[in-house]
């Protein structure tokens, strides 16, 4: 799916600790329009969870959380 | 603001109206002892932050609404509606303060101004006004307890990756991260981050501990928020895991408002009696050590070594001597921050704060009493339990440039341990 969703945010989230993650992806999500998806790389596997369950409980999609290698890769859809 | 609302507002402080905020709301004699306790106030010189101005903002409200005095003449009692522009004032007071409650500790009436904030809050949320931030880190931690099953095989496959980091460590191939294990003694509540993880597995390893790793995160931005319901509800989810799986005692991190949160308030939000004996990991490792179940070398740290308070862990916590105790088994050269334990100065990242970024500026001019201190120590490696306050001090180090190493307690005395495995590094 990455290779065809249009990427209009890039968030280099490595590194950080949880939550601190799911709280950048929350401030920046305001930084693109509705519609429009933030590409997020992190490194601690806590944002697995916290990622998606920000999004659900905001009511924002997450399109992609996969593994890769030692990342995690999110792709998080702005959707109100 | 139509009565309504101005009925919703006022009704929130008869709520939480008791002797006790009675109390404090009245015998306020503005003498502004509060205002060389505060950081706050000290860093910025702004009167919004000093605390008697922050609680004076509720005591308005409360003359005009809930006195005979300020309800027949408002302009002479400075009484007041909680219009827009208090509203105003009040969010960025509030959610300013790191509930440090120094300030309550110098105060001459023993002024509790974080509590009267928790009033403020419950207002600012009342009002549609409470800071959207913690919301949302609230809401996303009451979404996993609901919805366990969906998260359970990412939790599973994380603690799995973290386990083999745990026997890179201990050089041990049979070491655990136990998951779901019933009968357990200990459910070690973590924060969501492996980092909170990997050292306390390392040492309950070591130790011969019989514990389990739990689901969810400790870490409650319900009570940053103040939303005492959803306070509840995050903590709810480990203490429903805990009697399932039959421990006998819950372990929680390094972290401050976590160790407040089990061990004092959630009997009074539950209305039950906490059916668990709650343990401030250091208070485990400290009982490690001395009893002999882990072995720690004074030769492994290198520098002089120095520890931080958090608020909620000494001050408001109790735990002054533990960490201290675990320092000092890892070093000789341990020297004390000045002033310290009770009196010791807030680092500026408590409350939440770290995570509302419309605060970064007065939360960076807020710790120059920490740098001052920081300095002063001449050291060169600093142990600090909480992640709100190593999130601070970090920032605190790279702007003043300190030159100083920040370790988490749990780091330290892995990294002293004479392990088989490659040492890890302090983060
Ligand atoms: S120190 Fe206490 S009594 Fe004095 S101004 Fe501050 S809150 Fe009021
Ligand atoms: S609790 Fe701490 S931050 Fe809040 S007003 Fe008091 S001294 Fe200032």
């Amino acid at each position: 799916m990455s290779d065809e969703t249009k990427i209009d945010l890039e968030l280099d989230l490595k590194g950080l600790l949880c939550p601190l993650p799911m709280v950048k992806v929350s401030q920046n999500i305001g930084k693109v329009e509705v519609g429009g998806v933030i590409r997020a790389i992190a490194t601690d596997p806590g944002a697995m969870a916290d990622i998606p369950a920000w999004a659900k409980s905001t009511g924002n999609e997450v399109l992609q959380a996969e593994k890769v290698g030692g990342e995690f890769v999110f792709l998080v859809k702005r959707v109100k | 603001m139509d009565s309504t609302q101005l009925t919703t507002l006022t009704g929130v402080i008869d709520k939480k109206m008791n002797r006790q905020l009675k109390q404090y709301l009245d015998i306020c004699a503005r003498c502004a002892i509060c205002k060389d306790a505060c950081h706050q106030y000290v860093g910025t010189g702004d009167f919004k932050y000093l605390p008697a101005r922050r609680a004076e903002l509720i005591r308005q409200i409360y003359k005009k609404y809930f006195t005979k005095t300020g309800e027949f003449v408002p302009a002479l009692y400075e009484a007041r509606d909680p219009d827009e522009n208090l509203l105003d004032e009040l969010y960025d007071s509030t959610y300013a303060c790191t509930g440090c409650r120094r300030c309550m500790y110098y105060c001459p009436f023993s002024i509790d101004t974080a509590w009267i904030l928790s009033v403020a809050k419950a207002i600012l949320i009342a009002a549609g006004k409470g800071n959207e931030m913690l919301g949302q880190l609230a809401d996303a931690a009451i979404f996993k307890g609901d919805n366990a099953e969906m998260f359970n095989d990412v939790m599973v496959s994380g603690f799995e990756d973290i386990q083999e980091e745990v026997r890179a460590i201990t050089g041990n191939p049979n070491s655990q991260v136990p998951v779901n294990k019933e009968g357990a003694d200990i459910l070690y509540v973590a924060l969501a981050g492996a980092h909170s993880i990997r050292p306390a597995a390392v040492i309950f390893e070591e130790a011969g501990e019989n514990w389990t790793i739990s689901m969810f995160e400790a870490a409650n931005y319900g009570f940053f928020y103040g939303d005492v319901e959803k306070a509840r509800l995050i903590t709810k989810r480990y203490i429903d895991e805990a009697k399932r799986l039959g421990v006998k005692e819950i372990v929680v991190p390094e972290c401050g408002h976590a160790y407040r949160v089990a061990e004092f308030f959630y009997e009074a939000w539950s209305k039950e009696p906490m059916p668990f004996k709650i343990s401030h990991i250091l208070e485990k490792v400290d009982q490690y050590i001395k009893s002999g179940r882990i072995t720690v070398d004074k030769g492994l740290i290198e520098g002089k070594v120095t520890y931080h308070d958090p608020c909620q862990l000494g001050r408001n916590g109790g735990k002054f001597e533990e960490p201290r105790d675990i320092v000092k088994a890892v070093t000789d050269n341990f020297v004390d921050l000045t002033p310290n334990r009770a009196e010791q100065w807030c680092c500026g990242g408590g409350g939440g704060i770290v995570a509302m970024e419309e605060f970064k500026d007065v939360r960076l001019a807020s710790g120059i009493k920490k740098v001052e201190q920081l300095k002063a120590s001449g050291a060169t490696v600093l142990a600090c339990p909480c992640e709100n306050c190593r999130l601070q001090i970090e920032e605190l180090n790279e702007v003043h440039e300190l030159g100083l190493q920040v370790w988490q307690v749990i780091d330290l005395v892995v990294a002293a341990m004479p392990l088989k495995g490659t040492k890890p590094t302090h983060v």
